[in-house]
């Protein structure tokens, strides 16, 4: 795939570097040539010096040419503009944003693109981890809005069904592994100890299940 | 007629104070500090709205749901694009106008982000340049249509082409229209057939390829004029 990566702070040259090593093409685009030393001394990809917003710094990047551009730099509307801008006059097909001041976000989502906010995610998962280790996350769909849980059924649970234990929470079930066998899980199995369910559910509804699982953890 | 203004540097304070003057409903937004105590000076309190023009949160608060014309002036070329972007599309503002910075990005401030008009100050500034220095003597009087036609005035040099031919008969530029001559201190409306004298004063209204066509035209015998082609 050819690709242009904007911005060449640190999430950029990690993103380059990574699709460098996967055999992709890549171009970076930054508007100071010393940002490029953020990049490992083995990247091969290409380097543009330039305004982004400058067709001519497009043009020597090869936006008629690639299928994924990735704007990441750390000014939120610049990231946006330089998208949307790339979907609707350039039509490359892969478009995604980095959202870094989550202040900015919503403005982001108003053009319809695909954001990503490391900030926002981090803080999230920052916190899930507070939590407790009980419970692990297996996936994480979009901005960490919505994600897949690994819980371990502990002994207060043997024998009670799931209907019991995600009643009115915002989690469902996905998976239901005993004895390393995953099956499908129905709201009436009956649960043992050491059963491993995958759950899907958003942050609230995961602390809702968390406490009914561990109640005593709570005070 | 309400008007939202984002960026309160020179050119949207210029702006926010023309508007107050002829009696326009406004709203500033600004953020920076330092521009907001100069600001406070010079607009009326409830036309400032601190913040940041980027936060839809703030957009909102300052009114951008009633705004007639959203006016862009931050130093940020992406802010400008994304907030003309954002006005149309989810707040439905019937006009933007938005300023440019760098030149290079002028070809972005049209439909792609919902501009509907876009001024470049430094291309103005570089145009009227290039043509005062193209055009001699030739003065601009004053522009018309956002400087694609203007009101020159030139006097008439010794040793002109053109002395002692009938204005019929000179081969006029066909964007021009001399509109009147001062000789003497008196006004004339010309006619085809008066005949042009030193040191005539000749005004024309024309555009800018007639305005450099009329310099040429107007020049004496054998000097050229810097810029013609």
């Amino acid at each position: 795939m050819n690709v242009i990566v904007v911005g060449c702070g640190r999430v950029g040259a990690q993103l380059a570097y990574r699709l460098v090593q996967r055999g992709h093409q890549v171009t970076v685009v930054d508007q100071a040539a010393t940002a490029f030393d953020n990049l490992p001394p083995d990247f091969h990809g290409r380097t543009v010096e330039g305004d982004v917003l400058s067709q001519g710094v497009l043009h020597r990047a090869g936006i008629e040419r690639v299928e994924g551009l990735a704007a990441v730099t750390n000014a939120d509307s610049l990231n946006a503009v330089v998208a949307h801008l790339a979907r609707t006059t350039y039509g490359v097909a892969n478009v995604v944003v980095r959202n870094y001041d989550p202040r900015w976000q919503s403005l982001q989502e108003a053009f319809g693109l695909q954001v990503v906010s490391s900030s926002t995610w981090a803080a999230q998962r920052l916190e899930e981890l507070l939590y407790g280790s009980e419970i692990r996350t297996v996936f994480s769909a979009g901005n960490g809005e919505v994600e897949i849980y690994e819980l371990e059924i502990p002994t207060t649970w043997e024998g009670h069904t799931l209907q019991e234990l995600l009643f009115e929470a915002q989690c469902l079930p996905v998976a239901l592994t005993r004895a390393g066998q995953a099956v499908l899980p129905a709201y009436d199995t009956l649960l043992k100890e050491c059963d491993v369910v995958h759950a899907s559910a958003t942050l609230e509804g995961i602390q809702t299940v968390h406490r009914r699982l561990y109640p005593q953890k709570e005070d | 007629m309400f008007v939202l203004i984002a960026g309160g540097g020179r050119t949207g304070t210029q702006l926010a104070l023309l508007l107050v003057a002829q009696n326009y409903q406004i709203c500033m937004i600004e953020h920076r500090r330092d521009v907001l105590a100069r600001l406070h000076r010079e607009l009326p309190t409830e036309a400032i709205y601190e913040g940041y023009a980027t936060d839809p949160q703030v957009l909102e608060q300052a009114g951008i749901r009633r705004a007639q014309i959203l006016a862009t002036c931050t130093d940020s070329d992406a802010d400008n694009l994304a907030l003309c972007f954002l006005a149309r599309t989810r707040y439905n503002v019937p006009r933007t106008i938005a300023r440019i910075n760098n030149p290079r990005c002028a070809w972005l401030f049209d439909d792609k982000f919902h501009v509907d008009v876009a001024l470049n100050q430094a291309d103005i500034l570089a145009s009227l340049i290039e043509e005062e220095m193209s055009l001699g003597d030739m003065m601009t009087l004053l522009k018309l249509r956002r400087g694609q036609y203007s009101l020159v005035e030139e006097k008439i040099p010794a040793g002109a082409n053109i002395l002692g031919i009938a204005i019929k008969d000179m081969q006029i530029p066909e964007h021009c229209v001399i509109a009147a001559i001062i000789r003497q201190g008196e006004i004339m409306v010309p006619s085809g057939k008066t005949v042009l004298e030193v040191g005539d004063e000749v005004l024309a209204v024309t555009d800018r390829a007639g305005a450099a066509q009329l310099a040429r035209l107007f020049a004496p015998n054998n000097q050229l004029v810097a810029g013609s082609s």
